[in-house]
């Protein structure tokens, strides 16, 4: 008999290569699943998968539900909304949680799934836990009831500044999508095992009324917030596009592994692409060191990085936001500050090459 | 038909209170940032396809402002869907409500959101009307057409972009990215307007519609239909607090004491650089 009590992460894979998102998620999971005394599931969905079955066992996971077709070559909506009912009808129960990505395709299929099955999700989590909760339930009497090891679903809502905890106690599985760089994984071990389950799929023919045409993604493009250990970062207090060139990257060149982030606000101002963009419609980032040259530290900003290690703030205006929770400020002219600062890292900290 | 959202203005100081929340009452509301891209892409549809252009929202009745504000853009009819039992709607409810609600008008090719709201931020509610209708659905859409009876788009994805084509009936929700809202063309709004001054003909094209019209379950709307609810809420508070400061003097001893500072706390910087 299968375990149908596990917590369940659906991985995400693109040609074969599995997201890093998959592995934070399984991270989280095991966690999660320890709380509540049971195991982690993954499942797998896509054509010529059975290679990297293993490496989600690997990463954390106890078992794999894999449906493997050719027709799941490329992720579209409804064809991969099929294979997760096939998973879930061939257990039977449904799992206490259904965890998924906060990516284009986790955000696409999620909500999806959960409508059919008229279950709850809470989207872009940044923290999960499992905890008890009683329901008094004046406006909803019939859902009142005291609740033990459910899911806590943690959410920053932007607009009004607080951080929410989303539950729904009435109905498995218990939904949410998390963001991509904010759980943590567990490290890998090439000498766990598993049991790795195949299911198989019948698809109706209006799975297939949207095609994919053409896929474009180029790598060299993309901006690896989620992953770099630095970033420096540029907002409206650049004051010209011109500053992401003569601060930002001058300042990144210090180091090797960096990358260019940015507010909102330099977004929309068209100095720099969207990819670039760290907060509540950007990216959620925690690198080693964030460096923040004229970012104000709006609310917006503030949820997408506030857990890097160090943060560094370069603004002119004392009366910031963002000197509330950076771990060091600069009050200044950032274009004044940033050549002394380029300075001064490779003087006092650089010890290989030939410096400057 | 164009699924929009009245959302607290958070650009406006009207409502906001000294530590950040939002008091909604007192806010100014607006639309929804997101759900411009949406309605700019049905005016072209409009343009471009002979297609007409109806707005939906679902809130208490001043929401209609935002009906009226779109047919300044070129909408042709605006329906509102208020009821007190939609108080609370989680994304679940509220997108059983609105696909109620679009089954009530019939004849949809096309549905297309903003892709999330900024008051909810979920993205959600898009495919959830999307599975209720058994469509196939295109969210991070950037820009489509319509060719022979098909929709042609290039989505979002990850380091990229995808082209896809799906048939009708569709549910789009349109990306950032894609094409902002034209200005509206101030010659031609008073004359789109007139019909507001004419009663008969304002209630052909401005409805405002409850669950018991529309045909729809209440049970499964509003607070009783949802199947999450906000346990607990912090405000988020200052964090860490406890920033090292530098002012007042020269930026060259500020940088250097910071430098000096950074290595002191072992922050590890020289790994950073060093790789």
């Amino acid at each position: 008999m299968a375990n149908t009590g596990n917590v369940t992460v659906v991985a995400e894979q693109l040609q074969g290569d599995l997201q890093a998102v998959t592995f934070e998620l399984i991270g989280a999971a095991r966690m999660l699943a320890k709380k509540l005394g049971v195991g982690v599931s993954a499942y797998l969905i896509g054509s010529n998968i059975e290679p990297i079955a293993e490496k989600l066992i690997h990463g954390g996971a106890d078992d794999v539900y894999m449906v493997n077709d050719t027709q799941l070559e490329e992720y579209t909506t409804l064809p991969y909304r099929r294979a997760i009912l096939a998973i879930l009808k061939h257990i039977g129960e449904p799992p206490p949680i259904i965890l998924m990505g906060a990516t284009t395709i986790g955000r696409d299929l999620a909500p999806r799934v959960a409508a059919y099955l008229e279950t709850g999700l809470t989207a872009d989590c940044t923290e999960l836990d499992i905890g008890d909760y009683q329901h008094k339930g004046k406006a909803d009497p019939l859902k009142v009831g005291t609740f033990n090891n459910i899911l806590y679903a943690i959410r920053p809502s932007f607009g009004e500044s607080l951080k929410a905890r989303i539950l729904g106690p009435w109905k498995k599985p218990q939904m949410a999508t998390a963001r991509i760089g904010v759980m943590e994984a567990v490290p890998t071990d090439s000498s766990r095992k598993g049991e790795i389950i195949k299911v198989p799929v019948s698809f109706e023919e209006h799975d297939f009324r949207t095609k994919v045409i053409e896929t474009v993604r180029d790598v060299s493009k993309a901006v690896n917030l989620t992953e770099a250990k630095v970033i420096v970062s540029g907002g409206f207090g650049l004051g010209v596009m011109e500053g992401f060139e003569t601060a930002v990257k001058e300042l990144a060149s210090v180091f090797p592994d960096s990358v260019i982030g940015s507010s909102r606000k330099a977004v929309d101002a068209g100095w720099i692409p969207q990819a670039h963009q760290v907060g509540q419609t950007g990216k959620t980032v925690r690198p080693n060191l964030y460096i923040a040259l004229g970012i104000s530290g709006a609310i917006q900003h503030r949820v997408g990085m506030s857990n890097s290690k160090t943060i560094i703030a370069v603004n002119k205006d004392p009366d910031a936001p963002i000197f509330g929770f950076a771990h060091y400020g600069i009050v200044g002219d950032l274009y004044e500050v940033v050549p002394l600062l380029k300075k001064a890292f490779l003087e006092k900290f650089k010890t290989k090459g030939a410096g400057v | 038909m164009v699924f929009i959202k009245q959302v607290p203005d958070t650009k406006s100081k009207a409502g906001v209170n000294p530590d950040g929340t939002i008091d909604r009452a007192r806010a100014k509301r607006m639309l929804n940032p997101f759900d411009r891209f949406a309605l700019q892409k049905a005016i072209e549809l409009k343009k471009e396809n002979g297609a007409e252009v109806t707005c939906v929202t679902m809130g208490p009745p001043k929401a209609q402002e935002i009906l009226i504000d779109a047919f300044d853009y070129g909408a042709d009819y605006g329906i509102l869907l208020t009821d007190k039992r939609l108080a609370a709607s989680d994304t679940l409810a509220t997108a059983y409500a609105l696909s109620a609600l679009a089954k009530y008008v019939g004849g949809v090719d096309i549905m297309i959101t903003g892709l999330q709201t900024t008051d909810g931020d979920t993205a959600q509610v898009g495919p959830q009307i999307a599975e209720r209708h058994n469509v196939p659905q295109i969210t991070y859409c950037e820009s489509m057409k319509v060719d022979n009876g098909k929709v042609i788009a290039r989505r979002v994805v990850e380091g990229g972009h995808q082209k896809l084509e799906s048939t009708l009936p569709v549910l789009i929700t349109m990306a950032n990215s894609a094409a902002p809202l034209a200005p509206k063309r101030f010659a031609e709004v008073a004359a789109v307007k007139e019909f507001l001054h004419h009663p008969e003909e304002r209630e052909k094209r401005v409805k405002s519609v409850n669950l018991d019209d529309i045909g729809a379950d209440a049970s499964k709307a509003g607070l009783v239909g949802s199947p999450t609810v906000v346990g607990k809420t912090w405000k988020l508070g200052e964090l860490g607090g406890s920033c090292v400061m530098y002012q007042g003097r020269s930026a060259l001893d500020e940088v250097n004491e910071l430098a000096e500072q950074l290595q002191k706390d072992d922050r590890g910087i020289g790994e950073l650089i060093n790789g």
